[in-house]
């Protein structure tokens, strides 16, 4: 079975040309810079064969016709003809409170999914043009969207509520909606694989740490709390977001740098987190170096509230799980960050978690247990796999087609 | 597709369309927009666009001017840096997207040009404008949309320079353009639909509302706020309340941003005495006659903010307190 995952931003479109049957990634790509001067298409086939092509690039319609294009052509292509394309899946940010699972795409799924524009204004739209190109281009080839909030949509309402006027909530959807499903799904499924156990008997915290991060407390196989909220911005510090903030602090901040509503957006969307404290750069990695071996102040100062956050967000996941049987490291930092997954655990053996020192510095972008055999809590690292999430969702979707 | 001779031929992308029609250049996305003229609005017009992922090139008079506005266009994306709007690697993708020149001929791939000039002149700037007009239309092809960003003229008459008139547009970007979230878009008697149409999705393509109207002297803005000036001069020179309980009065008791005393130092008396002479050349009625004190405020060189000095004082950009006030209540 041959899918299509298309993740579609702004002015981008992410793709992979997956066979189901040996899990193999046939050929990715990306489109870059649609509709802007200097637009692109890069694409890669699975036995090294890349080119980049420069070219005028309009819109999202387009991009994707040079994919499709690329992806049958006979000298770059891995495809004979577009009947070997079973389905395309297509990340979708925003599913609101009505996409619960991945969906066969239909008229009232895009209906569904062009009401949560409101949620989500950066990013349904580009999502939405993929969806519309695919069924212009391909229009007997079934689509499948996989939400980002779908996994969450297992919470308890006193985990989603927002304690605002509840008129509020009933008005615009105002709540607790979460992120990066996808990746917590997948290291989720794969923890209990590796611990050899069903996934109803376990309850785990998962920490998504890229350059925007996510936690999510998960029992039994579903989401019952997770950080991100009704927008990227709560929970933990990132890059270059707040995470958690006081809202007084906002308040005060648009009074007295008299700044309106864009202003303070990209305030705490592109000034702050990691970036905004340090003044260095987003990039842990960058901040780590200016840390050791320059031992610049903020940027100890911003590592270490970087921790303390995550350490926090442990600690309440602990209790509302009632304990956990394993934290799962993932994402860019989450899976490579040594140092940072030292820091996050020192401190928490009380409560079962106890660090494999070596097994920790060993464990860079690969599967590992990099808890000692002692610790109740077991510490894993599992690099995630979101378009496989997309692709194997799109695949039982299909099946339960036919 | 016929991909036989991909190995004698340099690779191209459009090798890999899949439809025969794949958008090229003027029939899918603009990629560049030629500015005309580079004052306070023109540069506000340029950033507007450039923030949208679109090249701009300006024109203005000379080499030096050129220069200086390339370095006014950083600073004034400094400033709103440190008022937290923007972030440094914005600001060099805007910039990275902004060229100037002298030369007309480096319009020529433009797929919009915008005529924004800033006249120092008394009087019309009719024949200058007109003048732009036919050296755009010179250098560009034949189905490029050219407008005139101003208030007061008739798009017609400019118009009425082209070969091609059913090319005009006219538009009216109200500073601070980069956040005023409208923009005039004006029909004039030859103005075509394609025309028309293509500008109401450039201005949808800069996150504007595009106000279609139907050319009339003044539009719609610039006829309501100057009637309003106007009359708040005449209450002001009655002597019924001061500058600053005028400017209270329509801020607290209408929910208005600035009162018209704010509104009038920040748009230039200067221009707003021009504005109003040119609606009352057109008009020929009362409402549109200048207030003596505008007139004698523009001649004693109080211009409002541009300058520090109008109906209040100012620092850096801030009121610091009261030029004007009027016969004392006591």
């Amino acid at each position: 079975m041959k899918i299509i995952i298309i993740n579609c931003g702004s002015s981008s479109i992410k793709y992979q040309l997956f066979d189901l049957a040996t899990r193999e990634i046939l050929a990715r790509g990306q489109v870059e810079k649609i509709g802007l001067h200097g637009s692109f298409i890069r694409h890669e086939r699975n036995d090294g064969d890349q080119v980049t092509l420069e070219g005028e690039i309009v819109d999202h319609q387009a991009g994707i016709e040079y994919m499709l294009g690329l992806l049958t052509s006979k000298k770059r292509g891995s495809l004979k003809s577009f009947d070997e394309i079973d389905a395309v899946g297509h990340r979708v940010v925003h599913g609101g409170e009505k996409f619960h699972d991945s969906m066969l795409i239909t008229q009232e799924v895009i209906k569904g999914v062009e009401d949560c524009i409101d949620l989500a204004p950066l990013h349904n739209p580009p999502n939405l043009k993929g969806i519309y190109a695919i069924q212009s281009l391909l229009p007997k080839v079934p689509q499948v969207a996989t939400f980002d909030t779908a996994f969450h949509q297992t919470m308890p309402d006193y985990a989603y509520m927002y304690a605002i006027p509840y008129s509020l909530y009933k008005k615009y959807g105002l709540r607790r909606y979460g992120f990066h499903g996808s990746s917590h799904r997948y290291v989720a499924k794969r923890a209990c694989e590796i611990l050899g156990k069903k996934a109803e008997d376990l309850k785990l915290i998962t920490c998504h740490l890229g350059n925007g991060a996510s936690m999510t407390a998960i029992k039994g196989g579903r989401s019952v709390d997770t950080s991100m909220g009704l927008t990227p911005v709560e929970g933990l510090i990132m890059g270059t977001r707040t995470g958690d903030l006081d809202l007084g602090v906002l308040i005060y901040i648009m009074q007295k740098e008299e700044i309106g509503l864009n202003a303070i957006n990209t305030l705490i969307n592109k000034h702050s987190g990691m970036l905004g404290v340090t003044g260095v750069s987003s990039d842990m990695r960058e901040i780590e170096t200016e840390a050791c071996e320059k031992k610049n102040e903020r940027a100890i100062l911003g590592l270490s509230m970087y921790h303390y956050r995550i350490k926090k967000y442990i600690g309440s996941y602990m209790a509302a799980l009632g304990g956990a049987d394993a934290i799962v490291f993932t994402g860019g930092i989450g899976e490579n960050a040594t140092r940072s997954r030292q820091e996050i655990c020192k401190g928490l053996e009380y409560m079962g978690i106890e660090l494999d020192q070596v097994k920790n510095k060993a464990a860079r972008g690969k599967e590992a247990i990099i808890s000692k055999d002692s610790s109740r809590v077991k510490l894993m690292v599992i690099p995630t796999n979101e378009e496989l999430v997309i692709a194997e969702d799109t695949a039982r979707i299909i099946k339960e087609l036919k | 597709m016929n991909h036989s001779n991909l190995n004698k031929m340099p690779e191209r992308l459009v090798d890999y369309s899949l439809s025969k029609e794949i958008k090229q250049g003027k029939n899918g996305g603009l990629q560049k927009v030629g500015v005309i003229g580079c004052g306070n609005m023109g540069q506000e017009i340029v950033r507007t666009i450039s923030q949208h992922g679109i090249d701009v090139i300006y024109l203005d008079v000379t080499e030096e001017r050129v220069r200086e506005i390339r370095v006014e266009l950083e600073q004034k994306l400094d400033e709103i840096i440190n008022k937290w709007g923007l972030t440094e690697s914005e600001k060099r993708a805007i910039m990275s997207r902004i060229t100037g020149t002298t030369d007309y001929n480096d319009l020529r791939d433009c797929g919009l040009v915008i005529e924004s000039i800033n006249t120092k002149l008394r009087g019309t700037s009719l024949e200058i404008r007109k003048e732009i007009f036919r050296q755009v239309e010179a250098v560009v092809d034949s189905d490029i949309v050219i407008c005139s960003n101003n208030s007061t003229l008739m798009i017609s008459d400019l118009a009425a320079a082209l070969k091609h008139p059913e090319r005009a547009v006219g538009l009216n970007f109200i500073t601070p353009s980069t956040s005023v979230r409208i923009v005039e878009v004006i029909r004039g008697k030859d103005t075509n639909r394609e025309s028309f149409e293509f500008m109401i999705r450039f201005i949808n393509k800069l996150d504007k509302r595009p106000i279609m109207l139907n050319e009339s002297l003044g539009n719609v803005s610039t006829r309501l706020i100057v009637t309003l000036i106007n009359e708040a001069c005449e209450v002001l020179m009655e002597g019924v309340a001061s500058v600053q309980c005028i400017d209270d009065t329509m801020k607290l008791g209408y929910g208005l941003q600035l009162g018209p005393f704010e509104m009038a130092d920040r748009v230039g008396l200067d221009k707003v005495q021009k504005w109003m002479d040119n609606l009352y050349f057109e008009f020929g009625e009362q409402k549109f006659k200048p207030a003596p004190i505008l007139k004698r405020m523009v001649r004693a060189n109080y211009l409002g903010r541009k300058n520090g000095k109008g109906f209040y004082l100012y620092e850096e950009g801030k009121i610091k307190g009261h030029l004007v006030t009027t016969t004392e209540f006591h």
